[in-house]
């Protein structure tokens, strides 16, 4: 045990922090509140990292049954994603002390927060897929609240349709997994696949079945099409900083789920050359013009960055679906870079509603001249994530077009970097106008009445951070681009 | 070396963010700030250009940053172009001060002027595509703001056809150079060419072309230039038209004397692109009633002229000396030409505000500083003898007939042109130049020779005598005498930077020396400037010019508006027709699921309640009811009046519906109680038969 013992308090000290601040009777006052559950995210966040450094660990927390068992591993990529929930989950907790000001029962709010937190520790520590799916699950339900947070309505639909929507992805998964406890040697994440060739032998058929459901299942929570409905309406109806780590981790909690499935439990050979593979592949580059084309034309900023979540996370999924080095890399990258990006995107959107109270796109002329600091972070992650050289999204597309290029794979080979590039230029369309009448009011804009609308310094300094992460992860990329090259050397 | 080459590129775009910093405390310390950092990088250019002579290969390697990391070389090439971006920009700068005395949101200028700048010099001295593409993005982000500057409607316009121009291009470039590095393993340019051997890299060379093109301002991507440059500032345009398009000459020399060095077909589709460019260019210029947009058009028509040189090289192969010196020295040249007139446009603009002929006329006259400025920049690119662009037209002049020469002689075999093609291009090429007289000419006579139609503002024109301030004047008459003295003494300037910069187009050594003041090649000269006078008086004079009724004459835009390829297809088709089709389409992917889910809860699951829950009946009663009673209230008015009916059809109909629903339920309810004893019947009788065959 010893080391061990962590993962575990990793994981149930924030739960356990989460639900005491939800079943404790209302605090006197609000610094009180805030005071307990920073307390709570920066204790998960130190358990977290300590986890993160301690190298490579298992623990078997429970088991009942053959097969069944509640057992936490932490390897390469479970280190990779806790770092980017720390990252991102704890910034944008501190976000919210402020913005959650003016939003009621705050307390739910917060203890709901801290209690994911320890899930999200729970999900990429899980070392088998029953784990995974029990947590997953989990994190669905316990994440809900934090959409319907202001109870109106369309949040309520919004927190609904999310839950119908990841629950019937949930049960795609279910389906696989019954599958593979029967074809599988274990359900355990094995390097390179863990399939029972002797039993697949003669049943490849049900079990690509199987693999498809399992992708099209997480791909729910991904944004992937067909099931990506529930992205651009659940988002512009949360709290911006729910938005914000909703569209920052959670989906990227099924983009985690498929990396499980298809590099650990049936391996990337069995997938390769299939008509699972090309039907992945046509679906996330569907869903990639899709998202963008759709963003384009969206006019309110949250529903906006939405729909742009809808179109990255499939770049993330195109690149896997390529099954080679570089595109895999380039999946990765994607994932820590787009945690990054859109987490500040929404942080900003946040601040600018939270300041201003303007949510459509057209109403945002000059905001720039108002609020400097916030658009100029706003911009340096809207380059990032169009793929402007040197920050970060231009690196992660540029493995993922070489991977496609490399991959061979009749059209796709060229048709994916061509959509891609198109999407790009979509993004510049849809993420540039802001900044561009943001700063550049024209020459009518009434100096004379401009006020200073900055937000204050715990909102802005998590801004901030991440800004600077997005352009810094671009120009000095390869501690992560090694770190990743040796995920994907032992997975292909 | 390497110090130098870091503090090139790394210096500026630091400079810039501690010039805003400064610039938000003391405007008079930024300016000095800009100025005295702009002089540095020109000194430190200089110091590149002396030592650049050396032989061995340099190569400076940022270790992995932006993943792949950065890599500088110089050449001589490299060396010429670093030191006349940063002498642009020492010079502009110098007009800045000036001409920037009374603009809003100075110090946003100056911070993107000095990225910019950054980004421009490591541009010339990247060693591989990667850097290159790398800085070339953060050019054409950082240039989209000179554009924009002042923020009138037209200005947030053409700022943003720049925008579009430059992010579509970049994305193309980037298709070209994902497809480059899967074909060749390699962005190094030096390497390039041998790893292209034997491999079909077209589709990458177009995709790169359209990139490169499109910031050259080649056809049909050339309409940022006349859009853009008549609204940014003086000093931007100068920059853009002079330095920033040579960006995109880099990247096509690059594809043509490496990746395709000597490929006839490549050097065929460049050559036309080139021509198509070069009189089209002029074209425009010659019709344009604007000073800047003149001076635009002109640059689009030049880079034609460079382009053609570009695209002889690749169909003289080994013998493309002429064409290799012919596009460097033009590249040179157009730069010193853009410098001098586009500051002297700004001088104008600062004064009067204007730029629209008509307005402008007579400002120069009796202003004898500034009508020699401008015509050393106007003859020079008019390529009279004695000034410098005669030097590089001769050049490219010549290459175009060595070429026809070959072809007569049976050296050179083409697929593509035959001698006769040829000789039309040639025609074409000094028509250009003839037409490029014409419009230099039109400006000249507008602004120095002719009195504004006004002579109230004519008396004003004529008594401003302080229109520039020294530092001007100084930036603009040192920019201006280069071009004579590099046109009297070939030998000793031109010369000498060609045999620097040809290595970088895979050239080593003349094979003859070309003797520019014969009368051979001054042939070409002579019959440009006949064509030339031919056109301005025929079309500017003849045909651009109005009679008004008080006897004077006006410049009448005479382009028709409709002929714009920017409004009639790029940005209907971009913004309109490409974008509908497109969402309509995605619009469809995304209401699938939804649509399926609807679809189901109002047909399987029925959840939803009806709107109007009805008391009694069904619709088919309601509606049948409410309009015989309706028909009752229309008959009541008219037929019945005395004795008005009073029958409510509709709970008439709902009791028949009741009572035949009960009929209905009680004749189902009866048969299915006859059939479920007929089936228990059914039941007991094969139980009966079962047991009894059993047993």
């Amino acid at each position: 045990m010893g080391q061990s013992v962590l993962i575990l308090l990793a994981i149930f000290i924030p739960v356990l922090w989460g639900l005491v601040l939800l079943v404790k009777p209302e605090f006197k006052n609000r610094k009180a509140l805030l005071t307990v559950s920073g307390a709570g995210l920066i204790i998960a966040a130190v358990l977290g990292c300590a986890v993160i450094f301690g190298g490579e660990q298992e623990v078997l927390l429970f088991s009942f049954g053959k097969n069944m068992n509640i057992f936490f591993q932490v390897d390469a990529v479970s280190r990779l994603f806790a770092t980017v929930v720390t990252v991102v989950w704890v910034l944008a907790g501190f976000y919210s002390f402020e913005y959650m000001k003016h939003e009621k029962e705050e307390k739910r709010y917060f203890g709901f927060y801290v209690l994911v937190f320890g899930i999200l520790y729970a999900l990429v520590f899980a070392g088998n897929m029953i784990t995974y799916y029990l947590f997953y699950e989990m994190m669905t339900l316990l994440s809900m609240p934090l959409i319907l947070h202001s109870k109106t309505k369309e949040a309520i639909m919004g927190g609904l349709k999310y839950m119908l929507y990841s629950l019937f992805g949930a049960y795609m998964v279910l389906f696989g997994i019954y599958f593979l406890n029967k074809y599988a040697l274990t359900l355990n994440f094995t390097v390179g696949g863990a399939l029972d060739m002797q039993a697949v032998a003669g049943n490849e058929g049900i079990l690509l079945v199987a693999a498809f459901a399992m992708i099209a299942g997480f791909g729910v929570k991904a944004g992937m099409f067909p099931l990506h409905a529930w992205l651009p309406t659940a988002h512009p109806v949360a709290p911006a900083p729910a938005s914000a780590v909703m569209s920052g981790i959670i989906v990227k909690m099924g983009v985690l789920g498929i990396l499980r499935v298809i590099f650990s439990l049936f391996g990337a050979d069995f997938i390769r050359g299939t008509w699972v593979q090309t039907v992945w592949l046509v679906l996330s580059l569907i869903t990639v013009f899709m998202g963008s084309m759709l963003a384009y034309r969206e006019k309110i900023t949250k529903k906006r960055l939405a729909y742009s979540t809808v179109s990255q996370i499939s770049y993330i999924l195109f690149g896997m679906a390529l099954l080679v080095p570089e595109g895999l890399t380039g999946a990765l990258l994607h994932v820590i870079f787009h945690a990054v990006i859109k987490s500040t995107l929404f942080m900003c959107a946040g601040a600018i509603i939270y300041k201003t109270g303007k949510t459509s796109v057209d109403e945002l002329k000059g905001i720039g001249k108002e609020m400097p600091i916030t658009i100029w972070c706003y911009t340096f992650a809207a380059a990032a994530l169009i793929g402007f050289p040197p920050a970060s999204g231009f690196i992660s597309k540029w493995y993922l077009a070489v991977g496609a290029l490399e991959s061979g794979i009749a059209t796709f080979s060229w048709l994916g970097p061509v959509v891609l590039l198109i999407s790009a230029l979509l993004t510049a369309g849809y993420l540039l106008p802001i900044t561009v009448n943001g700063f550049l009011p024209g020459k009518d804009f009434d100096y004379g009445s401009l006020k200073k609308k900055e937000p204050v310094k715990m909102m802005l300094i998590p801004i901030m951070i991440l800004a600077v992460l997005t352009i810094l992860l671009g120009v000095f990329p390869t501690p992560l681009t090694e770190y990743i090259a040796g995920i994907v050397n032992m997975v292909l | 070396m390497n110090i130098i080459m870091c503090i090139m590129v790394f210096m500026p775009i630091v400079g810039a963010f501690l010039s805003y910093m400064i610039g938000r405390k003391n405007k008079t310390g930024r300016d000095l700030f800009v100025c005295d950092l702009t002089i540095v990088e020109f000194v430190c250019s200089l110091l590149l250009v002396f030592s650049a002579g050396s032989s061995e290969k340099i190569l400076f390697v940022i270790p992995e940053v932006c993943g792949m990391g950065l890599q500088f070389t110089v050449d001589g090439f490299r060396a010429v172009y670093a030191a006349i971006a940063a002498f642009m920009w020492m010079m502009t700068t110098l007009l800045s001060k000036e001409y920037f005395g009374h603009y809003r949101n100075r110090n946003r200028y100056y911070l993107f002027l000095l990225v910019t700048l950054g980004a421009t010099e490591a541009i010339f001295l990247s060693a591989d595509l990667y850097t290159t593409f790398i800085f070339f993005e953060i050019m054409s982000l950082a240039s989209y703001v000179w554009v924009a500057q002042d923020e009138k409607v037209a200005s947030l316009r053409a700022a943003a056809t720049y925008l579009a121009v430059a992010v579509i291009g970049g994305l193309v470039m980037l298709m070209g150079l994902f497809l480059l590095y899967h074909q060749a393993g390699t962005l190094q340019i030096d390497l390039l060419h041998e790893a292209c051997q034997g491999k079909n890299v077209y589709v990458a060379a177009v995709c790169l072309l359209v990139g490169f093109g499109a910031k050259a301002g080649a056809f049909p991507l050339h309409i940022w230039l006349p859009k853009a440059h008549p609204v940014a500032p003086a000093p931007a345009s100068a920059l853009l038209s002079g330095i920033l398009t040579k960006t995109g000459i880099f990247g096509v020399l690059v594809i043509s004397c490496q990746i395709l060095m000597y490929d006839e077909l490549w050097g065929a589709v460049i050559l036309l692109l080139g021509v198509v460019t070069m009189f089209l260019g002029a074209l425009l210029a010659v019709f344009s009633i604007d000073f800047k947009r003149t001076l635009a058009c002109s640059s689009v028509s030049q880079i034609g002229f460079i382009l053609v040189g570009v695209g002889m090289q690749g169909l003289l192969a080994e013998h493309n000396a002429l064409a290799i010196r012919g596009t460097l020295l033009h590249m040179v040249n157009h730069s010193v030409f853009k410098l001098v007139l586009f500051m002297l446009a700004g001088v104008i603009y600062m004064n009067l505000h204007k730029l629209d002929l008509n307005e402008i006329r007579g400002f120069g006259y009796k202003k004898p500083l500034l009508a020699a400025i401008y015509l050393m920049g106007a003859l020079g690119i008019g390529g009279i003898p004695m000034f410098s662009g005669y030097v590089s037209k001769t050049l490219l002049h010549e290459s175009i007939v060595e070429y026809i020469h070959g072809m007569e002689a049976g050296e050179f075999i083409s697929a593509f042109f035959s001698a006769g093609d040829m000789k039309l291009i040639e025609v074409i090429f000094l028509v250009s130049g003839g037409l490029t007289l014409a419009y230099m000419c039109k400006l000249f006579v507008a602004v120095f020779l002719e009195k504004n139609n006004d002579a109230v503002v004519q008396k004003s024109y004529e008594e401003r005598k302080n229109y520039m301030t020294k530092c001007s004047a100084f930036a603009l008459t040192v920019s201006a005498v280069l071009i004579p003295v590099m046109g009297i003494l070939p030998y000793a300037t031109m010369n000498r930077i060609a045999d620097m910069g040809q290595s970088f187009m895979g050239h080593v050594h003349m094979e003859h020396e070309v003797h520019y003041f014969t009368w051979t090649n001054l042939k070409g000269s002579v019959i440009s400037i006949l064509i030339g006078a031919v056109v301005y008086f025929v079309v500017v004079r003849g045909f651009m010019m109005e009679k008004q009724a008080d006897g004077t004459t006006k410049y009448v835009n005479r382009w028709p508006e409709k002929l714009d390829l920017e409004e009639v297809l790029y940005r209907p088709l971009l913004l309109k027709i490409v974008p509908t089709v497109g969402s309509f389409v995605a619009g469809l992917f995304d209401v699938f699921t939804d649509g399926l889910v609807v679809f189901f809860r109002k047909t399987i699951y029925r959840d939803s309640p009806r709107v109007t829950e009805l008391e009694e009946g069904n619709e088919m009663t309601h509606a049948l009811g409410t309009f015989l009673n309706s028909l009752e209230a229309i008959g009541n008015c008219f037929i019945w009046k005395e004795n008005p009916r009073k029958m409510d059809f509709e709970h008439w109909f709902a009791l028949k519906y009741s009572a035949f629903k009960e009929n209905v339920s009680f004749i189902g309810r009866s048969l299915s109680y006859g059939l479920i004893l007929f089936c228990l019947g059914l039941c007991a009788t094969l139980i009966y038969l079962l047991i009894y065959t059993v047993v």
